[in-house]
């Protein structure tokens, strides 16, 4: 028989869909789904007050769902509508339930609602995998351009104080999920790193930002404001001391922290939101990251739906204010965000939960690959070097492509 | 009761929040009035929110049916409503301050607070009150001490009041000191 790791590896070979997480001191991954739910506006609520809490499964760890929801979806959720788009038709939002999760740590270990779980491994492979190296940008510099000119005088005209315009790259691809995400920790490990593949698409993410860690009433957001790209040379400190004397990066990010202090405090007791750790730099292989920590209790009776609701789509990929920004920003943009500053994580059935936003991010569906960027337009925004950091931050996902 | 009229603003929980600390707070959107607890609120406070005062003209209504019969305390675009109500005009300012944290002095006129006193206030708006700006009891009773843009306003005889920039803010020295201010003042 196999052992733990034989099997692992026998499974990243295989097409068998599987999910795996970034967790503290290493991944989990998810696998044997007997439940794969296709969300939309319908079902959306119903799936998160009603299906999330009925507990069924005697391991405690496996009593969840996992998966993603999408930009449009998280919209629609809010009320907030979008105009025709540029569609590749994706699934508005995707959630699975697994029977086996395998621990990944110092050692692997393995738990599973299935006696014969190392025997459910189809043979079959698939092979016919290619990619090409180089990728299409829907927005040229000119038109971003005149994208940014455009809500800069939103900005003045105090419609919107801060807007993130998305690019996207896109190729014709089929990837080798596992063997990307593998690669890509390789270089960039980040904290809310995740790949989901299933039989129809793949997706593969090493997103640094946390939105929500919720566990009983106590929940978490951690939003980040603020990039710098990283040199050789560069330290820490030095990132520290830019961030604090840039003007412009700080209120970019005071507006976040107050704009996350808002959301939480939709869902939270009174005077439970408080900031536990201000201004604090993450390093990442390119660019450093500010980051704040902010915390709060919920109110009792707060459902799964009210905390999605309030947090969701987060505020820092998105702009602020929030509503009028999105409108904003939906008026204009012409391609689908599909899972671009979606969100992604799981909900156990006693409450906890933990999600993400997706960003640095790859979606493989249909043969084609697109990863998305966006940058903040606050008023002593240039442009140029907006137009230059969304590259920057889409950079650790092409590179996978050069090599 | 408190009644906040929110202008979907992503800073109106925050406000809530401190506002929670001196009495219950029901908070509407201001485009879903509910009218009767309208009615019953003792104050009526005007959120902060996009765009400018002439785009929100149910609370212009809001603003005329109850001065001076209910306390009125508006923040930020709440602020510039009630000027804008009271014949001020609000305009695009230079500088544009979007999470700034500023001086702001208190002039000697207040009523509420020390005069000559110095307070730190996070501030989010591109717009101002156009000045000169004179009224019978609309005063203005805080300025930014770099611009000379006006802070707050106080008028004590209708129990209006306002601030340009942010109490709710962590950018805010006290705001929770400058809202139990106003909301006790008598």
């Amino acid at each position: 028989m196999l052992n733990n790791k034989e099997y692992l590896n026998k499974i990243f070979q295989s097409n068998k869909p599987l999910i795996i997480y970034k967790t503290i001191g290493g991944f989990d991954v998810y696998t044997d789904f007997n439940e794969r739910i296709i969300l939309n506006s319908k079902n959306f609520k119903s799936f998160l007050n009603i299906k999330c809490n009925k507990p069924n499964s005697k391991i405690k760890e496996l009593n969840c769902y996992v998966g993603f929801f999408g930009y449009e979806l998280l919209c629609k959720n809010i009320d907030i509508k979008l105009p025709k788009q540029e569609t590749s038709n994706f699934y508005p939002g995707l959630v699975y339930k697994p029977q086996t999760l395998i621990k990944i740590r110092k050692n692997i270990t393995i738990k599973s609602l299935l006696n014969n779980f190392r025997k459910k491994i189809s043979s079959q492979k698939n092979n016919n995998h290619f990619y090409e190296k180089k990728f299409n940008l829907n927005l040229n510099e000119s038109q971003y351009s005149n994208l940014f000119k455009y809500f800069s005088k939103k900005i003045k005209l105090g419609e919107t104080y801060q807007i993130k315009i998305c690019q996207t790259y896109s190729n014709k691809s089929h990837i080798d999920a596992v063997n990307f995400f593998w690669k890509l920790m390789s270089m960039n490990e980040s904290p809310e790193s995740f790949l989901i593949r299933d039989k129809d698409y793949s997706i593969i993410s090493c997103s640094p930002e946390t939105l929500i860690t919720k566990k009983k009433n106590t929940i978490i957001t951690k939003p980040i404001a603020g990039t710098l790209n990283r040199t050789k040379k560069m330290t820490t400190k030095y990132a520290m001391s830019y961030f604090k004397k840039n003007e412009k990066e700080s209120k970019e990010h005071n507006m976040i922290v107050d704009m996350e202090r808002n959301d939480l405090s939709r869902i939270c007791k009174s005077g439970s939101v408080k900031i536990s750790k201000l201004k604090s730099v993450e390093q990442y292989r390119d660019l450093y990251h500010y980051v704040t920590e902010i915390k709060g209790t919920l109110k009792k009776k707060t459902s799964n739906h009210d905390i999605i609701s309030a947090m969701m789509p987060g505020g820092s990929v998105i702009g602020c204010p929030k509503i009028n920004t999105l409108k904003l920003l939906n008026s204009r943009e012409r391609v689908n965000r599909n899972i671009y500053t979606g969100s992604f994580g799981y909900i156990n059935a006693n409450g906890d939960m933990r999600f993400n936003i997706i960003i640095r991010a790859l979606l493989n569906f249909k043969k084609r690959a697109e990863i998305s960027a966006a940058s903040g337009v606050v008023i002593d925004s240039k442009a140029k070097k907006e137009y230059k950091e969304n590259y920057i931050k889409a950079k650790s996902l092409l590179d996978l492509f050069k090599i | 009761m408190i009644y906040v009229i929110d202008h979907e603003d992503s800073f109106t929980y925050n406000l809530v929040h401190l506002l929670d600390n001196f009495a219950p707070t029901y908070v509407s959107n201001y485009f879903n009035i509910d009218k009767k607890k309208l009615d019953s609120c003792k104050i009526i406070v005007f959120s902060p929110g996009p765009g400018d005062p002439s785009h929100y003209s149910e609370t212009q209504k809001i603003y005329h049916q109850y001065k001076g019969l209910k306390k009125i305390v508006g923040i930020c675009l709440g602020f510039q409503q009630i000027l804008y109500a009271e014949k001020g005009q609000i305009i695009p300012q230079k500088k544009i301050y979007h999470g700034y944290q500023s001086r702001i002095k208190v002039l000697k006129g207040s009523s509420l607070f020390e005069p000559n006193k110095i307070l730190l206030g996070g501030r989010y708006h591109s717009l101002k009150l156009k000045e000169p700006f004179s009224h019978q009891n609309l005063k203005i009773t805080m300025r930014c001490v770099e611009t000379n843009v006006a802070m707050a306003i106080e008028d004590t005889i209708n129990n209006v009041y306002g601030f340009q920039f942010h109490p709710d803010s962590f950018l805010t020295v006290d705001g929770k000191f400058l809202i139990q201010k106003i909301i006790q003042a008598k």
